[in-house]
């Protein structure tokens, strides 16, 4: 039976190699500034969440489809694809 | 920067299906070809919706023989949900025009076929930029390595970071971009083809209009695989960055426990779930970038996409331009290198081929998409006609009764025949 589930429950169902480094890097300062915060709806990995006042990103569970770089008000996000292969591995997409 | 000794006629950027048919192209034609993907397998970072129409493919790929095909798309329903009702147009043919598979599986294939015609692929090989020298693209570069050619063909995907970097291109903008999620959900095979009415490799396309997207600008999809299916949705990015009143995994998790779809798929079991952005320019009203010195830009990446609002064609769409950036290469080969003069030919044969003409014919289809009622009223207004024209215990209205009726309150006279002679032109 198909119940609710966590966008985290969702997601484990996925295959990664985690970079050592992250491929992404946010400049939280220019988040701090930020009204919209688009990145907290629009991540379809929901790598972006909201603690307090500030804006916490883990790059872990990226999806790389580049949402974030694009929907950034303030050109926060610095987006790079993962090297070495690492990252997200689709396998039926 | 080092230089890397070996030099290659061709580099191709993105083992996807452009990359891959460019590179099969050329390979087959006896050019030195190097293939670089980042993913660690070709395909592995490939995400699409769910199907691909086979003839544009074929042509490239030897009539797709031995290819991942799951299901030939046979039945076709088109759904206006609102409010937890729906009203279908269901086609079912038996014509095998397009069919379902995984592009993981797909793209994988097709960068064999590259191997075998004597290309080499590099996996996991992230490029990080064009080597740009006096105007000209010379090669790539790879960390602080870098390898030449004589021409590149950029088939890196919707990011394009690459020709941004280079300066090549202006920042992607979210007014031209699409975002598709999905989930991949296992299904037992007979159990699926008893769902859905299918039988052997037959398979299903279905697309869901209406209040499955909130309102906004796009559309829901389900399709069939062979012990799967791929459930999700694609919503106009420009308008969601104002819009999306809820997490974008919401609307997929909504659309799996549908009151009207959860039948369908309460066996099943989530196998994966992706995302990826969709181009959605005007063409031509837009500067596309296709080639310059030294450079050749194929599939999402040049924003070669079809998107119809009832139909998506990327895969095809990706392959051909692959393979007619291929035929480029050749003729400017033949006139004598790989300047921006004789590469041009890439855009004349693009505008010969059923790209750019489908692409051009289609170029107020996106305009349309941005009609909110496509996504509110009308499905709404179909749905209260059907109400009332089948759950009426009386007495049934005349057709023109049960519109009038149910038009009140939700759209005028002259709004639909405005609307309706622009989805006539645009469509």
């Amino acid at each position: 039976m198909m119940k609710p589930m966590r966008v985290d429950d969702i997601l484990n169902n996925n295959v990664w190699d985690v970079d050592y480094e992250p491929h992404i890097r946010v400049d939280s300062s220019k988040c701090r500034e930020c009204d919209e915060k688009p990145c907290l709806l629009l991540c379809p990995a929901q790598c972006y969440t909201l603690a307090g006042e500030e804006v916490l990103f883990s790059y872990e569970g990226c999806v790389e489809c580049g949402t974030c770089r694009l929907v950034c008000p303030n050109d926060a996000v610095t987006w790079n694809y993962p090297v070495s292969g690492r990252g997200i591995h689709f396998r039926f997409s | 920067m080092k230089e890397v000794g070996y030099k290659f006629d061709v580099i191709v950027v993105g083992a996807g299906p452009a990359g891959s048919a460019a590179a099969y192209t050329l390979a087959k034609k006896g050019f030195k070809v190097l293939l670089v993907e980042r993913g660690r397998v070709p395909g592995s970072k490939n995400v699409f919706g769910g199907r691909v129409y086979a003839d544009p493919v074929g042509e490239v790929f030897d009539g797709l023989d031995g290819a991942p095909i799951h299901r030939w798309v046979t039945r076709e329903r088109i759904s206006l949900v609102s409010g937890g009702e729906m009203s279908s147009f269901e086609f079912r043919g038996s014509k095998r025009t397009s069919f379902t598979t995984y592009l993981t599986e797909l793209a994988g294939w097709m960068a064999r076929k590259v191997e075998e015609a004597g290309g080499v692929v590099l996996t996991e090989i992230t490029v990080d930029g064009l080597v740009v020298e006096g105007g000209r693209v010379t090669g790539i570069r790879v960390g602080d390595e870098r390898l030449t050619s004589d021409v590149v063909i950029d088939a890196e995907g919707i990011n394009r970071l690459l020709l941004e970097r280079a300066g090549l291109v202006p920042k992607l903008s979210v007014r031209h971009t699409g975002l598709g999620v999905k989930e991949v959900i296992k299904l037992q095979r007979d159990r699926l083809e008893d769902l859905f009415g299918l039988e052997g490799d037959e398979g299903m396309a279905w697309l869901m209009l209406g209040d499955v997207t909130d309102g906004l600008p796009g559309g829901a999809f389900l399709y069939t695989n062979r012990d799967s299916v791929s459930l999700g949705l694609v919503i106009a990015l420009g308008d969601a960055v104002k819009e999306v009143g809820r997490h974008v995994s919401r609307y997929v998790e909504a659309l799996r426990l549908h009151p009207l779809l959860r039948r369908y798929l309460r066996d099943g079991r989530i196998m994966e779930y992706s995302a990826h952005l969709v181009p959605e320019y005007t063409w031509p009203d837009l500067p596309h970038l296709l080639y310059t010195d030294g450079l050749l830009v194929a599939g999402d990446a040049a924003g070669l996409l079809l998107n119809l609002g009832y139909n998506f064609r990327g895969v095809d769409f990706a392959a051909y331009s692959g393979y007619l950036a291929a035929r480029a290469v050749e003729r400017a080969h033949e006139m004598g290198g790989m300047t921006s003069e004789n590469l041009a030919i890439y855009r004349d044969l693009l505008e010969e081929s059923f790209v750019l003409r489908q692409l051009r014919k289609f170029r107020r289809a996106p305009r349309m998409r941005e009609n909110r009622r496509l996504y509110g009223a009308y499905p709404g207004l179909v749905n209260a006609i059907m109400d009332q024209l089948f759950n009426s215990p009386y007495e049934t209205p005349k057709v023109m009764e049960a519109l009038r009726r149910a038009r009140e309150g939700r759209i005028g006279w002259l709004e639909m025949v405005r609307d309706l002679l622009e989805m006539v032109r645009s469509v």
